[in-house]
């Protein structure tokens, strides 16, 4: 640190009085930080781990290694082992391409994921550095396209390993020059070369996938490379996540058929609704796929189990890990989060299966502009919780940052469809004056399954419960409702509740995706 | 990441007497209002880094053109920094004077009052940021840039190129020493290869800088040499920058280019189909990358070293288990000629036999390269 640096507040405080006096537009943003980061700090201690000097400090992948080291992929590509104990990092490779996920292999390697390929890194020599670098598997397309990204692996409860193929976006056309298969459905590919994409990029959809499983979930055989096409219809699936049960959740992003971000189950074979990599599905009948009915499509395809409110709750999910179940974690222990990109913030995701369905809420967990955004890749390491950030040309952040709980906050802990409305598990005992139906308004809403970029919140309506009943211990609230429509998403608003230590909830908007009314009431 | 959407035209702070300071000689040129907001104007985003470092660490103007400077404050360990741009040849004078200005610096912004400055920012906190509409001084010239920070000038400035052509980044005096590694890929590192979009190549490319000064570009969707070129390695911060969009530069021209679409080995005979390529890695050695493929069934080492004491390139192939004869087609043109170590050509074709084909070098020297 400079000595001579003046301190972040005072600095900026000076540069509003300096704008206010001259009456010139301010040039700073100000670093005031908001009431909501002010308690959340409370609650949660954040602070940040430096990255290694030299290196670009955007990460794309974080894992921790067998032998308790954290193991971060960069965006220049760099590989870096840090060790706690000698609280230092060590290069172990260079060079990868856009590594967006890393994962111990079973055999002492390092798996990661580059825009081209997944590539096995091993030290042969015992010098601590990379020099066998392995192609594990490259059998997928390239277009060239910005934003063919490359996310995973993930290993499933087989063994199996999974990837997951971003689409191309129609903000660029495709380079002359592309690896593997061309898929003749849709915009002729000389239209490509034309020259004026503008021209033609509305037809090639906003998103597309015409080489080989883009937009898709490839499964695979780590020791043999062997691959196969897992499912179909995603736009940026930045996360993928086995919980312990072994249920497969992978999330995307926002866009187009993404009316907002989902978290999906997913399932072999299964569809999840952006339809341009339809045409890599075996069965598929040569339609362009863009061009189906909407009818098609929707009954073609698995609804989300969880929808993650637009610009609510996040814009942009990153990375699925779950709390382990240490006293460090409280009560939020075995609970899945993610990161999102565009606030400093990680949510929890609280999904359950319903008469075979799967749905669940989403809600703040620790949410403060001491996050900073950009919240991309994430792992606990002992007590702590490690944020890696990357942001590229968008929203997001730099560096690793740390969270540890050091005081349960008043939380919604969990939520559960009943036949009548929803069950609410609280950290802490309710107050009373939380039996007012009053205190539980809501609204409920849907978003548009269809190509444009986003939707709007559809049939918007404010709910008010019929009737609350809390449990003799007050952590538990049934909430009921006259009504429950199915294919909404159920978003309260919790501020109005009050423990009865007096506290109020610390992030008190949670939203049930609420595919199917349970017919019998959750245990 | 926070961003005052403010565009602060040069005229606005100009007459508000606070953060653009327009040297009267200057005026004609420098103090023009920017173009009407309603036509287009090129964007420069800069961005200060860790490390004392603008980024990028220099760009290029017409002279005249007008320009949107969209400066963002990316340090992520919390020092502030602001952008000055500077007439030709003033970077020194301009930081002594600031450092001069000792404790009134602060209320100044670290401003010294200068006719050498020709526009500023304020003050940046980490996450702030700045917009400046300019329009480039008509006279060709290298403009440098530079944050007056107590502490930051002698190591945190760039360079504006106005009409005047760019060396090549690691031999450009008018920009950090450092800064040719933080921009090129691997940080002078030689040899290194760098896994990067790559112009005039397939999506999967390899950058390769060899020991001394050539580079190639090495095809691993093709599995081949595609182009060679001698110099500095490739400039990738503008892919590095944004989201893989703009293809690293190679700072000079490739001397040599492949044919196109032709994958060079051939088994049996010189005239037998090409194999289907497929990567399987490479091995990272200290005398550069050896890369591995299957040329049909085929399995091929194949290394690019430096020709020793050559003008070129030298490709060291090893196939351990050929079945047959090996053919490998590498047609001199205009300016560059093929030799091998081993093996008798035959009008452009290498004949090897097995034997041979276990470890064979083939030289590519070129009158367009040096030593």
């Amino acid at each position: 640190m400079n000595p001579l640096a003046l301190s972040r507040p005072l600095m900026s405080a000076a540069l509003i009085a300096t704008a206010l006096l001259s009456a010139a537009p301010a040039l700073v943003a100000a670093e005031a930080l908001p009431a909501a980061g002010a308690r959340v700090a409370e609650f949660y201690s954040i602070g940040k781990l430096a990255t290694p000097a030299g290196v670009d400090p955007q990460i794309g992948g974080l894992a921790l290694m067998p032998d308790g080291r954290m193991v971060a992929a960069f965006h220049h590509g760099e590989v870096a082992f840090y060790d706690f104990k000698k609280s230092s990092w060590k290069i172990f490779a260079e060079g990868l391409h856009e590594p967006l996920g890393v994962l111990p292999g079973k055999d002492g390697s390092l798996l990661v994921m580059q825009r081209p390929e997944l590539t096995r890194l091993r030290d042969t020599d015992g010098d601590g550095v990379a020099d066998s670098y392995e192609t594990v598997f490259d059998d997928f397309g390239m277009t060239g396209n910005y934003h063919e990204f490359a996310f995973g692996p993930v290993r499933g409860p087989d063994g199996k390993l999974f990837v997951a193929l971003n689409l191309a976006s129609a903000g660029d056309t495709i380079r002359p020059e592309i690896r593997g298969e061309w898929s003749p459905i849709g915009l002729a590919r000389d239209r490509f070369y034309a020259g004026d994409w503008k021209k033609y990029a509305t037809e090639a959809g906003r998103m597309y996938g015409r080489v080989k499983w883009r937009g898709c979930v490839v499964e695979l055989d780590e020791t043999t490379g062997a691959s196969s096409l897992y499912a179909t219809g995603f736009r940026s699936p930045d996360g993928m996540f086995f919980d312990s049960a072994g249920n497969f959740y992978v999330n995307d992003n926002q866009g187009d058929w993404r009316g907002t971000s989902p978290v999906h189950i997913v399932k072999r074979g299964g569809f999840y609704g952006h339809p341009a990599s339809l045409v890599w599905r075996p069965d598929w009948d040569g339609s362009e796929p863009l061009k189906q009915p909407v009818e098609r499509l929707n009954a073609l395809r698995t609804l989300p189990a969880i929808n993650i409110p637009y610009a609510i709750y996040g814009n942009s999910p990153t990375q699925m890990v779950t709390i382990p179940q240490t006293a460090a974690w409280g009560p939020f222990g075995g609970q899945m989060i993610v990161g999102e990109m565009n606030s400093g913030r990680v949510l929890r995701l609280l999904p359950e299966q319903v008469d075979g369905v799967w749905q669940g809420a989403c809600v703040n967990f620790v949410d403060s502009p001491a996050l900073r955004g950009g919240i991309h890749r994430l792992v606990f390491a002992g007590d702590t919780l490690y944020l890696g950030r990357t942001h590229l040309i968008w929203a997001g952040g730099e560096g690793i940052g740390t969270v540890k709980l050091t005081k349960t906050p008043f939380e919604a802990l969990n939520l559960h469809a009943t036949p009548k409305g929803f069950r609410f598990e609280f950290t802490a005992p309710l107050d009373v004056s939380a039996a007012d139906p009053m205190r539980w308004a809501g609204q409920r809403y849907f978003y548009k399954y269809h190509e444009p970029y986003g939707s709007p919140q559809m049939d918007l309506t404010p709910v008010t419960p019929s009737k609350v009943t809390l449990s003799g211990d007050g952590h538990i609230a049934d909430v009921e409702f006259a009504e429950l429509k199915p294919g909404y998403i159920y978003d309260f608003d919790l501020a109005g509740l009050a423990s009865v230590a007096g506290d109020t909830v610390l992030n008190p908007r949670i939203a049930y995706t609420l595919n199917r009314v349970p017919r019998v009431p959750a245990k | 990441m926070r961003f005052l959407p403010v565009l602060v035209s040069l005229a606005t702070l100009a007459s508000a007497g606070l953060t653009a300071q327009v040297a009267p000689a200057a005026a004609p040129e420098t103090a023009k209002p920017a173009a009407p907001a309603t036509q287009k104007i090129r964007t420069v985003k800069l961005k200060m880094r860790d490390g004392l470092r603008f980024e990028p660490p220099r760009f290029e103007a017409k002279p005249g053109e007008a320009l949107v400077i969209e400066i963002e404050n990316g340090d992520t360990t919390d020092l502030t920094h602001n952008f000055v741009l500077l007439r030709p040849g003033t970077r020194e004078t301009v930081i002594t004077s600031a450092l001069a200005l000792a404790e009134k610096g602060p209320a100044q912004e670290f401003i010294p009052a200068s006719s050498d400055i020709l526009v500023h920012s304020q003050v940046l906190a980490p996450d702030g940021a700045a917009k400046i509409t300019l329009t480039v001084p008509g006279e060709p010239g290298i403009y440098p840039y530079v944050c007056t920070f107590p502490g930051h000038g002698m190591i945190m400035y760039g360079a504006l190129y106005a009409g005047v052509t760019l060396p090549p980044l690691d031999k450009d005096p008018n920009i950090p020493p450092t800064a040719a590694q933080t921009t090129v890929a691997g940080a002078g590192k030689r040899p290194f290869a760098q896994r990067i979009f790559m112009p005039e190549a397939g999506p999967a490319a390899i950058a390769v800088a060899l020991a001394g000064s050539q580079n190639v570009c090495w095809d691993a969707g093709q599995c081949r040499l595609r182009y060679a070129w001698q110099g500095g390695f490739i400039d990738a911060s503008a892919n590095w920058a944004g989201n893989g969009l703009v293809l690293p530069v190679v700072p000079t021209k490739p001397w040599w280019r492949a044919p196109k679409d032709d994958f060079p080995l051939r088994f049996g005979s010189a005239d037998a189909a090409a194999p289907t390529p497929k990567f399987l890695g490479y091995a990272a050695t200290p005398s550069g990358p050896i890369f591995r493929y299957r040329a049909g069934e085929t399995e091929v080492f194949e290394q690019v070293i430096p020709a020793a004491g050559r003008p070129g390139i030298a490709v060291r192939l090893q196939i351990p288990r050929a079945k047959g004869p090996v053919f490998y087609r590498a047609a001199n043109d205009e300016n560059s000629k093929w030799s091998s170590s081993v093996g008798t050509w035959n009008g452009g074709v290498l004949t090897l036999t097995p034997a041979q084909a276990a470890d064979v070098t083939l030289t590519l020297t070129s009158a367009l390269c040096t030593p």
